[in-house]
């Protein structure tokens, strides 16, 4: 609160106390600087200037403008059927406001901020000036950029991106859980409107006819399992994979390894569909296991229903649940254990030694030498990728492509068993055109695991353990 | 257990064999479907063949017909161009990036430090599926869909948030190195170009497999981007995943086995080179990560 | 503005057999000054804007007078005269080769028609049933003029990405098509795409080898012989469209209401001969048989291939796979009948048709609405149907001899009568899937999961 304060009243102190040329910089920015002979400098903060009020006035205001209701003009087309001359109306599109519009004031935002520091340092120089103090040239300002303020040129581009492919967008999307954007609301040819909480009711009300109150609890239980069960099956048995290979009785060591990691060479994604294809109703394992009596073994146990003339491998819960889990294990393992081969081959030697001359077991010395250094190391990542399962869109994706639900609750939420939070989003999203609800969905997704990651981070982002190393 | 397998050596040979048949088996599971990728891609049978694993009629002609045949659905070069450009430009930009925010946050001491770390680990938890759509208008709004420049923007534009590793990195690196560099009068920019870059081999190269990797891998946001139906204008990823279409995967499923057994070409080939280092990289990071 | 077109339309005679069921007609008087006022209208919205060009509005201002019917061939050459410079054209069809070589020589051909623009015509590759979903994720992005099924018409009409079909200048769509498709193309009284071919129904395919005419005739007669032989029947059971052909053909409801996006469906009717949960008994009793399978088009196609399959509910897209499989036993005949309570009954089916449309965002309206009625036209759909084995819509180009002998294509004209128009809302799709695979993997309570389904249908 009182840094807030502050800023402004520096601010306010600037533009009294200011001289006549820091008192122009209200105007024109570049002014202050004009006065006391640094052009270089003036020019470009007027330039930044006039570009501002050119690309706000003639380009972003009109959108801005509209935020409010993002657009009140429907589509109209006419088609002249003697010269074929096409006459539209000046419609407005509700999806290019708000974008524009976010991006319109959030380019004020920023102006504003420059504007009010730039204020500061006019009059900051001014001090200097009247102190009989040096003034720093543009050349020198340009040489601070690499020294004392290099982290601002460091920053400036990977920020610029940042904003453009990540911030924006979530701004935006963020805004579509308060609109009526939908299959029936679609730009160009229909506007959609604020709704306001609308779409958290319908998600959290089990009402009789949209079920997608149904369908949330269960997808968010089962996103939540398989993030756990994914992540720490594939932890687990990456490292005891390298330790198995890694063990001192086991010969060709490296020729064991390639073969694991040959596996990560093919993408993911054509590994995925192709073993997707395997376990299909009819793929190849299904006949193996039909010639083999296994299908109907099982059916006799009641594993698989006898209206089934196969083992629904991909296409029925429990089944599929599984057999996900068992294939993201196929695919994660030989990277854990690559990345678990270099973190044992770390461990400090002498401690493994007096281990063993204490007369520690093997798995004693695992328990308590081993496991505690792995988890130290690969801790944090662990959290990491927790959040990147809750978020794995390919494995379910690509292996889901046959799946038909047989429950209709889901169906009628677009939802299916297997579904993570993401790819019924992504179904809701690229098939249903659901935009509305799919980014309420995102929203709670997002709030999931930024609660989870920031449990895990806080240590480290206000640890002062940073320096211990340096 | 070592003091047991002296005593009675016979077990100890018995252990061995069970520990290489445990291995054996293993890597056949592992290998299992790899095996049916390569042998489906030198199958006479263009589709699925879904009663036998080994193909009926052996031939190279898928691969003939990967290179040479541009059909609709099929025109591989072009593809594999266009993923390279993009793989290449994008893993430059992102592997910059990266370095240059971790160095930021780890060797430099701002303000604002704090508050963008926690910022930028909180932006990389949403999800990214459901912000497509927006990227897709922002990028359209500059006239960039459609082309590689827009997928290489898209693949690395955000790629700073991905810091962390690299930071852990950085952390490591003793303070002394840069003070010393400092007293020398070297500036900060000569400081990361001239002393932290050079030892952060393992680092760099992590990065760098990472982000080439990303545009072999995706497809979910390329053929978002990449509107144009147009063979020629596609990425290896939209191009293969398109074979398995209901109405191709019959026509062109041993084609897809081939062209996926070809992209594992560079990557191995990545792989095998930088193997050492990104397990370094990974594992040196993670320390502090 | 509709009712501008709508007046234009009616004051010609060429437009006035297409419109004839519409309902909206107005008498000439009074769409002089309906047209009048609609234009000053269009005035002033576009000079307030600066948005549309100076030509533009001169070009509404020439077209108030209500054209008289000879101005259409004009159209033509106005067309050619005001075109200046290269035209960007973007055709999406089907992926297959067949369809993408002989798209490609049509394309030839219309360039060719008009020799003195200068095209430039790119071919991409969308299936039919994805166009719906490529085109709304960013219509204005989507190409000019695109191939897709006719049950996206309502979402793509719905979404505003379907240029009306207000008129058509080489030859007329209405009268040489056949009726159903043109009816099916048609939404509110209105056209809205180019009827392309007839034939995207389904029927089964079989090997006569096995299954004699009358062993195709009823399902129970089918699986009998299959069992029999130790042989696969089956249909995709677990995708509405095809498992719609049960309740549709026992006489059950499902259809699409007037608002344009919910369904009425009574699959679930107690009061009904037969009941709903009657019907769906019968269809998992079908599907209990040994020797039927449910399976996708390419499963199927592959299991024909290696000879376990030896029926199959499908469509002319995979009458290639099937020719091949079967080979001289090749044969197809329309759908079974199946048995509920004792009573046979024909099984239905949705009746598919392939349309052109035009995209309302495309900056060359004109020439894209040309180069749809072009490939729409007899000798187009001929060499279409020729080259790729599906039935034209164009009633000469279907007797044409090489298509009409086709055994698919005589299956399906069999099938026709049994066949319905498919208008149905998009919330249909999912709960109907999932019907089918609970019906396939056997069910206790049939009135509860109709009543399900039925609630999913029609929310």
């Amino acid at each position: 609160m009182k840094k807030i304060k502050k800023y402004f009243s520096d601010f306010g102190t600037a533009v009294a106390k200011g001289d006549i040329w820091t008192k122009l910089s209200l105007v024109i920015m570049g002014a202050g600087y004009f006065g006391r002979k640094r052009f270089m400098k003036g020019l470009l903060l007027t330039l930044i200037e006039i570009g501002f009020f050119v690309f706000t006035f003639c380009f972003s205001w009109e959108y801005i403008a509209k935020l409010g209701t993002l657009g009140t003009v429907q589509r109209k087309e006419e088609l002249d059927l003697v010269t074929f001359k096409k006459v539209v109306n000046d419609y407005d599109n509700s999806l290019l406001i708000l974008l524009v519009g976010i991006i319109g004031l959030l380019v004020v935002l920023a102006f504003i901020a420059l504007y009010i520091s730039n204020m500061k340092a006019v009059y900051n120089a001014q001090k200097l000036e009247e102190a009989g103090k040096h003034v720093n040239t543009f050349r020198e300002d340009l040489k601070e950029l690499i020294n004392k303020k290099f982290h601002i040129t460091l920053l400036t581009l990977p920020s610029i991106g940042v904003l453009a492919i990540n911030v924006i967008p979530i701004i935006f999307m963020i805004c579509i859980a308060f609109t009526n954007y939908d299959k029936d609301h679609q730009p160009p040819t229909y506007l959609f409107g604020w709704v306001g909480l609308e779409n958290f009711k319908i998600l959290f009300s089990s009402g009789t006819t949209v079920s997608f109150g149904y369908a949330f609890p269960r997808i968010l239980a089962w996103t939540l399992i398989w993030a756990a069960v994914a992540t720490f099956s594939n932890f687990f048995l990456g490292i005891f994979l390298a330790k198995f290979i890694n063990n001192k009785n086991t010969r060709l060591k490296k020729l064991w390894r390639t073969l694991f990691v040959i596996t990560i060479a093919v993408p993911q994604f054509v590994t995925l569909l192709l073993i997707g294809k395997m376990f299909g109703n009819y793929g190849i394992v299904n006949t193996f296991c039909n010639n083999i009596g296994l299908t109907g073994f099982l059916q006799n146990i009641g594993l698989v229903s006898k209206g089934l003339s196969y083992i629904p491998f991909l296409s029925k819960p429990g089944w599929a649940h599984v057999m996900i889990i068992l294939i993201n294990i196929w695919v994660g393992v030989p990277y854990q254990m690559l990345i678990a081969t270099g973190v044992l081959m770390n461990i400090p030697g002498d401690q493994l030694e007096s281990a063993k001359i204490d007369g520690a077991t093997e798995p004693q010395i695992f328990w308590h030498i081993t496991m505690p250094y792995i988890m130290f190391i690969m801790g944090p990542s662990l959290i990491t990728s927790i959040v990147g399962n809750i978020n794995n869109f390919n494995v379910i994706y690509l292996l889901s492509q046959d799946y038909v639900t047989s429950n209709m609750k889901f169906a009628n939420s677009n939802a299916q068993e297997i579904d993570l939070l993401i790819t019924w989003l992504f179904r809701l999203t690229n098939e249903e055109s659901n935009f509305k609800i799919a980014s309420v969905i995102g929203i709670i997704t997002f709030v999931i695991c930024a609660v989870l990651t920031l449990l895990s981070y806080t240590r480290m982002i206000s640890g002062e353990k940073e320096e211990e190393f340096q | 257990m070592a003091n047991k397998a002296v005593a009675k050596p016979k077990k100890k040979t018995v252990r061995i064999i069970i520990r290489h048949l445990v291995l054996t088996l293993l890597a056949a599971i592992w290998l299992f479907p790899i095996v049916w990728l390569v042998v489906t891609s030198f199958s006479g049978y263009s589709g699925i063949n879904l009663t036998h694993f080994f193909p009926e009629e052996w031939t190279i002609q898928n691969y003939v017909n990967l290179f040479t045949k541009r059909t609709a659905a099929c025109n591989f070069p072009a593809w594999f161009k266009n993923s390279f450009i993009i793989g290449a430009c994008s893993c430059i930009i992102s592997t910059s990036f990266v370095l240059m925010v971790a160095y930021a946050m780890s060797c430099m001491r701002f303000k604002a430090r704090k508050g963008l770390m926690s910022f930028s680990i909180i932006l990389g938890m949403f999800p990214g599926v459901l912000s497509m759509i927006a990227i897709y208008f922002v990028m359209k709004m500059f006239g960039l869909t459609n082309s590689i420049a827009g997928l290489i923007i898209v693949y690395s534009g955000a790629s700073g948030l991905g810091f962390l590793i690299c930071k852990g990195f950085f952390d490591t690196i003793p303070a002394s190195l840069r003070e010393a560099a400092k007293i020398e009068g070297a500036s900060e920019l000569s400081i990361f170009l001239k002393v932290v870059v050079p030892i952060s081999k393992p680092i760099i190269v992590y990065t760098v497999i990472n982000s080439f990797l990303n545009p072999w891998m995706d497809f979910v946001m390329a053929r978002l981007m990449i509107r144009s139906k147009d063979a020629a204008d596609w990425t290896v990823a939209i191009g293969l995943y398109n074979m398995l279409q209901r109405s191709l995967v019959g026509e062109y499923f041993s084609i897809f086995c081939a062209g996926g057994l070809m992209i594992a070409v560079p990557i191995s080939i990545l792989f095998v080179i930088m193997q050492k280092y990104y397990v370094e990289g990974i594992t040196s990071g993670a320390v502090k990560g | 503005m509709k009712r501008r077109f709508m007046a234009l339309v009616l004051t010609t005679a060429m437009a006035a057999t297409m419109f004839t069921g519409c309902g909206e007609s107005k008498t000439d008087s009074t769409t002089a000054a309906t047209t009048a006022q609609n234009s000053e209208k269009a005035d002033s919205t576009t000079a307030a804007t600066e948005k549309t060009d100076a030509g533009s509005t001169d070009a509404t201002t020439a077209a108030t007078d209500p054209a008289p019917a000879s101005t259409y061939p004009e159209a033509i050459q106005n067309l050619i005269s005001a075109t200046s410079g290269t035209v960007d054209l973007t055709l999406w069809c089907s992926e297959t080769e067949a369809y993408q070589t002989v798209m490609a020589k049509l394309v030839d051909d219309f360039k060719a028609t008009y020799p003195d623009v200068d095209f430039n015509i790119t071919i991409g590759a969308v299936s039919e049933a994805d166009a719906k979903d490529e085109v709304l994720n960013d219509v204005e992005a989507a190409a000019d003029v695109f191939v897709f099924a006719d049950d996206q018409l309502t979402e793509l009409v719905n979404a505003g990405a379907l240029q009306e079909i207000a008129a058509t200048f080489t030859y007329d769509p209405a009268t040489t098509n056949a009726a159903s498709t043109v009816e099916a193309a048609k939404l509110d009284g209105k056209l809205y795409a180019y009827p392309l071919t007839a034939s995207n129904g389904y029927f089964l395919y079989y090997d006569s080898s096995v299954f004699s005419e009358s062993d195709v005739a009823s399902w129970e007669a089918l699986e009998a012989k299959a069992v029999e032989s130790g042989v696969n029947v089956g249909m995709e059971l677990s995708n509405g469209w095809y498992n719609y052909g049960f309740f549709a053909g026992a006489g059950l409801q499902m259809y699409l209401n007037d608002d344009g996006t919910t369904n009425t469906c009574n699959w679930n009717a107690t009061d009904t001969t037969p009941t709903g949960a009657q019907v769906a008994e019968a269809v998992s009793n079908i599907a209990k048989n040994s020797s039927f399978v449910s399976m996708g088009n390419a499963d199927a196609t592959a299991a024909a291939a290696n000879g376990t399959l030896k029926a199959f509910v499908d469509g002319t897209w995979d009458s290639g796979a099937f020719k091949d499989a079967y080979g001289d036993g090749y044969a197809a005949a329309k759908l079974p009948t199946f048995n509920v309570n004792g009573t046979d009954y024909q099984m239905s089916s949705f009746a598919g048709y392939k349309f052109v449309g035009v995209n309302a965002y495309s900056k060359n309206t004109g020439w894209a609405m040309l180069l749809g009625e072009f490939l729409t036209n007899e000798s187009s759909q001929t060499q279409i149907g020729v080259a790729t084995g599906e039935g034209p819509a164009n009633t000469v180009a279907a007797s044409s001899e090489e298509i009409a002998s086709s055994p698919a294509l005589a299956a399906l004209a069999a099938q026709a009568a049994f066949a319905n128009l498919q208008r149905v809302g998009g919330n249909y799709w999912t709960p109907a899937a999932t019907l089918g695979q609970q019906l396939l993997e056997g069910v206790d309570d049939y009135q509860a999961v109709l009543d399900e389904a039925v609630l999913g249908i029609t929310q």
